[in-house]
């Protein structure tokens, strides 16, 4: 076997000029091709990661209404319900955090802009998703803060900076009225881009003053101790609820269209994918076919000495199989490389 | 005592429309030891002959005894067994493997053979040593001039210990001296090694050489010369 196997590794190396070229040219199209999927995964993955973070967590737990009609009367009362279906739950979560968030006019002297109001935790808020990491300029907020964070994109485009006051104009709990003058005590850095330009934060005592909502909660997101068991979590949650009134949700409940859509894309790249294999396969088996058809005269000449064909066959197919091999080998080599070293920067840049 | 017996070898062949006789009931018998040139215009079927008593190619008619066993009626597995025990070839055009080197070319046929490795190793020397190689064992083919892969190609023939072994045009692509040098290390060899040699050749070099010479035209013996 040794023997088969050394040939068969040396007269793959027969036309070193062919060979190269061979697999360089299968090299660069898969490591082209493995770049763009992991480019789209790696984007996804960050969208999905960032919308878990700043807007769904895990898993919440809403009104049975709210995921139809994102109202604030449809808003959860955190009662002993709730806060007993947590204890029971314990060993299985992390942490919670509760949210309030509705819609507002902010106002300032010269513009009004629709915006996005989300009355949180600072403390549990910052350990879902760093926020206070994100702070650019000014102070953080504090549990019981009557100030308000702004997004860098909104603050922008209102032209308001730390200190700053912006009124802010809405619809409270069951049509009462949500006005107040705040004043902007920092700015965070949202990456979302579509939450940047419209997302005030406020503390969750504030928000639910403002909207008339007290101890009320249009969602409260639930951390699992463990990601990889949301939906065993998800499951035990809504067994131990009355369904009646609340509703339980995932993730990928929850951002169901963005991962269809995601699916789509993706499903149209496999199949380009498919396609540029097919192609290169045919290109591997086209040098492999002349190689072969090259050395007959020395396959006769082989068996005349006295190797048996079967042994013939096994160096062929142990040649066959090195180029592929060989070439399956350096991809994923340079495909670690190249994907560690996109990854690195992209985390680098993003930070 | 004979070692091969031809007994009304016929070859046709009928690829085409008009079938061609090869060879036509060739009856000779070898003796162990003989060195052998095999003679004749081209076209007279001496390489058919090489190839039948080699085991290469079947017979139409007749029969092929190698050391009493009728090899025309071995199955293809067991002729290349056989072929590898006991015949050993040397072709016009070397044929040496080019990725291997002048040592694993002449181990080959041994490897085939399961030879023990250390056994297999003083063998390939000692072989290379007797046609002069013995600087030559790690070069490969593409480095050593014809005349020495000739005789690369000697060696290997000889490592499987075979009965007998079968040379098409040995000579044919070598310069005079090259040539002189292949015939002398082979009579050597067969003197030595008792080992049974038969040529098909063109060459004259080869002929005044050999101590018999049999002379085939239009694929029939038509003289058989012993010196």
């Amino acid at each position: 076997m040794k023997m088969l196997i050394t040939l068969a590794w040396r007269n793959l190396w027969r036309n070193k000029k062919r060979s190269l070229i061979t697999i360089s040219s299968v090299l660069f199209a898969v490591l082209l091709a493995i770049i763009f999927d992991s480019l789209e995964r790696g984007s996804y993955e960050r969208m999905i990661d960032s919308m878990v973070k700043y807007s769904t967590g895990y898993i919440q737990i809403q009104d049975v209404l709210y995921e139809d009609e994102p109202s604030i009367d449809n808003s959860l009362l955190f009662d002993q319900e709730v806060e007993n279906l947590l204890e029971a739950h314990a060993g299985q979560i992390d942490y919670y955090v509760p949210r309030i968030q509705n819609f507002a006019l902010a106002a300032t002297e010269d513009l009004t802009r629709g915006t996005f109001v989300m009355g949180i935790d600072p403390e549990f808020e910052s350990k879902l998703n760093d926020l206070r990491d994100d702070l650019l300029e000014g102070g953080f907020l504090t549990p019981n803060d009557q100030d308000i964070l702004l997004a860098n994109g909104l603050a922008e485009i209102m032209g308001v900076g730390v200190g700053d006051s912006l009124v802010l104009l809405g619809q409270g709990f069951q049509g009462s009225t949500a006005a107040g003058i705040y004043r902007v005590k920092g700015i965070v850095n949202l990456r979302v881009p579509e939450m940047s330009n419209n997302t005030i934060y406020m503390s969750l005592p504030a928000a639910q003053w403002f909207y008339m909502a007290d101890n009320r909660l249009t969602a409260l997101i639930v951390m699992p101790s463990n990601p990889k068991h949301t939906n065993a979590l998800a499951r035990d949650l809504r067994a131990g609820i009355d369904q009646e009134w609340y509703a339980v949700l995932t993730w990928e409940q929850m951002l169901k269209d963005l991962l269809a859509l995601m699916k789509f894309d993706m499903a149209g790249s496999m199949v380009m994918m498919g396609i540029l294999y097919i192609v290169i396969t045919f290109g591997l088996f086209g040098t492999i076919l002349t190689m072969m058809i090259e050395r007959q005269r020395e396959f006769g000449m082989l068996i005349s000495l006295g190797m048996k064909r079967s042994r013939l066959a096994i160096m062929v197919f142990l040649e066959s199989f090195f180029l592929p091999l060989l070439l399956a080998w350096s991809t994923l080599c340079l495909c670690r490389y190249t994907n560690a070293y996109m990854s690195w920067e992209c985390s680098w840049r993003w930070v | 005592m004979t070692i091969i017996k031809t007994e009304k070898l016929t070859k046709v062949y009928d690829d085409n429309s008009l079938p061609v006789r090869a060879l036509n009931k060739v009856d000779l018998e070898f003796e162990p030891g003989e060195f052998t040139a095999i003679v004749g215009p081209s076209g007279s079927g001496k390489t058919t002959f090489l190839n039948m008593i080699g085991g290469l190619d079947k017979p139409t008619e007749g029969k092929i005894i190698i050391d009493g066993t009728e090899i025309s009626k071995l199955s293809d597995s067991k002729l290349i067994d056989f072929r590898l025990h006991n015949i050993g070839f040397v072709f016009q055009a070397y044929n040496l493997l080019p990725v291997l080197t002048a040592k694993e070319n002449v181990s080959f046929i041994m490897l085939l053979q399961k030879t023990d490795p250390k056994k297999m190793e003083a063998r390939a020397m000692e072989l290379l040593k007797q046609v002069g190689l013995e600087d030559k064992v790690d070069v490969r083919p593409s480095k050593l001039s014809g005349g020495q892969q000739q005789r690369v190609a000697v060696a290997r023939a000889l490592a499987s210990k075979p009965k007998f072994i079968l040379a098409d045009e040995p000579t044919a692509n070598l310069d005079t001296e090259s040539a002189f040098n292949l015939l002398d290390i082979m009579a050597r060899l067969n003197k030595e090694e008792n080992v049974t040699l038969i040529f098909s050749t063109h060459d004259q070099r080869v002929i005044e050489r050999a101590r018999r010479v049999v002379t085939l035209v239009d694929g029939a013996v038509a003289k058989d010369e012993r010196r």
